[in-house]
């Protein structure tokens, strides 16, 4: 029976799963070659540990210094993390969709009514993601060593991966016992993923014992080209098969279709708040907004804390200072720019996701009897919007905000907190524009509306994270709404920019209104 | 007046044809039966009404109005309960049928609570909580709830059990009664018989008939079964008359309504002991217009 839902199983993701295997194998091969180009010859390196040694902001953002040594742990410095994100959420999406999404949508029912027994959905998903898992470490592997580096390093950080990607399968499986929404599911596995990335910046940068509260942290400290070290490995898998035990006894104790966690009866009478459609859109999504709000907000007073340690070294090396352009004060600048721009792609994702609603409660049917009523076609589409736009606002400006609230304790300037909300309203259009470009694809080419939207995002992350270190060409950037924009605090904010980015999002909606409006619904 | 009226309507979806030439007009007042096998067009047809697909070509009319350009002003007259109704799995009935009612432009409260008891509906319970049955009656309580003067209703019925069916007869009656106009799109025609004062049948997106049930009864055949004094025969070598069974002196035959007049003078020829006649029912004109056919 696994072996039917398995293969079952591969035939739904036929699609979405090379995407999956294939971005994370070019991340790794991008970086790969480009860092064997810039620090290829021992020299090279040499002067680049020099730098990064200091450099609290890279090590959050990257890893452990001590990868650094040798050519090969350098690429694994600088893309594990990014490629273990990919894989965690690669893994979350895929058991969630097979296990709790199933049984939501009450596909799993039909299944289950078959004779298959009630770990065999889990079974096979978990079998499906370990496969793909599989597949990945498979592709990363003959990547690394396509690309000329040691075999056995190679071969750990394939291996190191595939655990990343097991045990964030097997969370999903708890996950997916806990909560009655696939939904659900994903915010908290996603909060997993977000803080197992966090806890390895403060590990790195600072307390070494919280790297290995995190799987990514375990995972860097395989230390793979450096000290190939195995035993990390075991770990994940050990975290792997307890939390996948952790899922079935859940599962036997619960009944098909419910959580752990039980929802509760609601009001039999709308509040005043639910009679319009913005009011209808906000409830939908409040539980989003406050998620991510809450999430992107912890994740900048972490970013904020590491500040100091920035101020600190530059302090300690006033050498090294010299040779920074504008000297110590832009260095902690440039890295609130760099963590206030991650921040921002947080939050234009949150409003991808927020516009796109309306897009999937029209294909979901629920569309159709909001716009029988007297809802017009704007009204609808701009209730989403509405609760887009303010809501990635919010995420923006929590991001801002915690960043320079902490950032303001650790220096004894709580000042900076306020002086952050404001630099990170400069981010704002590009924000919006993000979230413009899916508004336009719901207009005009509803279809391929979720694909516009996060290949918007995805593009812009691309520039603005891997820009330099991949070399982009000048012109391959210039489409990002970020790149037009001051990287405050770092560069002075002038108005133009900041009115242009906003003109093209304005235009943007608005065509995508037009679009919208003469266009069938529900197709 | 007329509430709907629309002439050769068209739409297609890539390479499929949805309505092909659809005609189908609905009075100020009456209850339209809207019969049509699956895929034949109806949900399609009353999207078109309702504004949410832009007709390819045809004239479409919806209480006087454009249901394309005017769609918002002629939606606070109209009340819809689609096929499938899919809800939103984290908010209660109860404020689904508010929101609905008020995003319409108000519904009666009094009205709400009443329609709540007799359909015996939690409204605390959240969507996902509800079967298919229930749902259904979240989307009917809602548009029943309103003032509503068209009623378009797509098969709304499916999922509800026996007593809730009856209590829904019971609904559109009353609907009919204070002159309101509902279009009812179903497949139990054993309802639509009840409650319809005119039907249309429609096939691969094409009215095949229209009017009264009486006017399409007339299209069709009388079931007839008879005895007689003299052993039967030379009936089922009359016009109009089909899968006639003769024995001895009791025959069993179906007859087109223009065959009736020259069999009654032949069986009365032979001496009428007893006879039953049965109109046809929608089932069987329906059964006869799809089963032919394929």
């Amino acid at each position: 029976m696994i072996g039917t839902l398995l293969r079952f199983s591969l035939r739904r993701e036929r699609i979405g799963l090379p995407l999956w295997i294939g971005g994370a194998a070019l991340l790794f091969l991008v970086q790969s070659t480009q860092s064997q180009n810039l620090y290829g010859d021992p020299e090279q390196l040499a002067k680049l540990r020099a730098t990064l040694g200091g450099n609290t902001a890279v090590v959050a953002m990257s890893g452990p210094l001590e990868l650094l040594d040798t050519i090969g742990g350098e690429i694994v410095f600088e893309i594990f993390a990014f490629i273990a994100i990919v894989i965690a959420l690669m893994n979350m999406f895929l058991v969630g969709r097979h296990t709790r999404g199933d049984e939501e949508a009450g596909r799993a029912e039909l299944i289950r009514s078959a004779r298959v027994g009630r770990r065999e959905p889990v079974y096979s998903a978990l079998a499906l993601a370990a496969l793909a898992d599989l597949v990945v470490a498979a592709v990363i592997f003959a990547v690394a060593a396509g690309t000329g580096l040691p075999v056995t390093g190679s071969l750990l950080v394939a291996t190191a991966l595939f655990g990343i990607g097991l045990l964030f399968a097997a969370l999903t499986a708890v996950a997916a016992q806990v909560f009655e929404h696939v939904r659900g599911v994903y915010g908290a596995v996603g909060l997993v993923i977000g803080a197992a990335y966090m806890l390895r910046a403060a590990g790195d940068a600072g307390t070494t014992a919280l790297s290995w509260a995190s799987p990514i942290g375990w995972g860097q400290r395989t230390f793979p080209y450096v000290q190939d070290r195995w035993w990390p490995v075991l770990l994940m898998l050990g975290a792997a098969v307890l939390a996948t035990v952790v899922a079935l006894v859940a599962l036997d104790r619960r009944d098909f279709g419910a959580g752990l966690v039980r929802s509760r009866p609601g009001s039999p009478v709308a509040s005043r708040l639910l009679g319009t459609p913005v009011g209808l859109a906000w409830r939908l999504q409040r539980g989003a907004v406050f998620g991510w709000t809450l999430g992107v907000g912890m994740l900048g007073a972490a970013y904020g804390s590491l500040g100091d340690s920035i101020e600190q070294y530059i302090v300690d090396n006033p050498e090294v200072a010299e040779f920074l352009p504008g000297g110590a004060s832009d260095i902690v600048d440039s890295y609130l720019a760099l963590t206030l721009t991650m921040g921002a792609l947080l939050a234009a994702a949150f409003g991808v996701a927020s516009v796109l609603r309306a897009r999937s409660e029209e294909t979901a049917g629920r569309a159709e009897p909001i716009l029988a009523t007297g809802v017009h076609r704007d009204a609808y589409l701009g209730s989403h919007l509405n609760v887009a736009l303010a809501g990635s606002a919010l995420v923006l400006l929590a991001a801002g905000f915690f960043e320079g609230l902490s950032y303001g304790l650790t220096v004894g300037d709580p000042g900076q907190a306020l002086r952050m909300l404001g630099v990170a309203l400069v981010y704002l259009p590009a924000v919006w524009a993000v979230v413009s470009v899916a508004v336009l694809a719901i207009g005009w080419w509803a279809r391929a509306a979720a694909i516009a939207g996060w290949a918007a995002l995805g593009y812009c992350a691309v520039v603005e994270l891997f820009a330099d270190s991949f070399n982009l060409p000048d012109w391959s950037q210039q489409l990002s709404p970020f790149v037009h924009l001051p990287a405050a605090p770092l560069e002075t904010v002038t108005a133009a920019p900041l009115a242009t980015v906003g003109a093209v999002v304005l235009a943007l909606v608005l065509t995508g209104f037009a679009g919208f409006r003469r266009r069938d619904l529900g197709y | 007046m007329t509430a709907i009226a629309i002439s050769g309507l068209t739409k297609t979806f890539g390479r499929t044809t949805a309505l092909d030439g659809l005609d189908l007009t609905v009075e100020e007042g009456e209850v339209h039966g809207f019969l049509g096998p699956n895929g034949s067009g109806k949900t399609t047809t009353i999207r078109v009404l309702l504004g949410l697909l832009r007709a390819d070509a045809g004239k479409v009319e919806l209480l006087g109005g454009d249901p394309w350009a005017d769609a918002v002003a002629l939606h606070r007259r109209l009340a819809y309960v689609p096929g499938d109704v899919i809800l939103w799995p984290g908010v209660t009935g109860g404020e689904v049928i508010d929101v609905l009612g008020r995003l319409r432009g108000g519904l009666d409260r009094k009205r709400r609570d009443e329609l709540l008891e007799r359909f015996d509906l939690d409204p605390s319970k959240k969507a996902r909580a509800y079967s298919k049955g229930n749902r259904q009656k979240v989307a009917l309580i809602a548009a029943l709830a309103s003032d509503a003067e068209l009623l378009l209703l797509d098969e709304p019925t499916s999922g509800l059990d026996p007593l809730m069916e009856s209590e829904f007869q019971r609904c559109v009656q009353q609907l009919k009664r204070d002159g309101r106009t509902v279009l009812l799109s179903s497949h139990i025609l054993a309802e639509v018989e009840a409650l319809c004062d005119r039907v249309s049948i429609i096939r691969l997106g094409r009215t095949v008939e229209s009017g009264t049930l009486t006017e399409l009864r007339h299209l069709t055949r009388t079931s007839i079964s008879v005895e007689t004094a003299a052993p039967v025969t030379g009936i089922d070598g009359l016009p109009g008359v089909h899968d006639a069974v003769l024995n001895e002196h009791h025959a069993r035959f179906d007859v087109d309504s223009q065959g009736l007049e020259p069999v009654m003078k032949r069986l009365a020829a032979l001496g009428v002991r007893s006879i039953t006649s049965t109109p046809p029912t929608l089932e069987e004109m329906f059964l006869r217009h799809y089963g032919d056919e394929s």
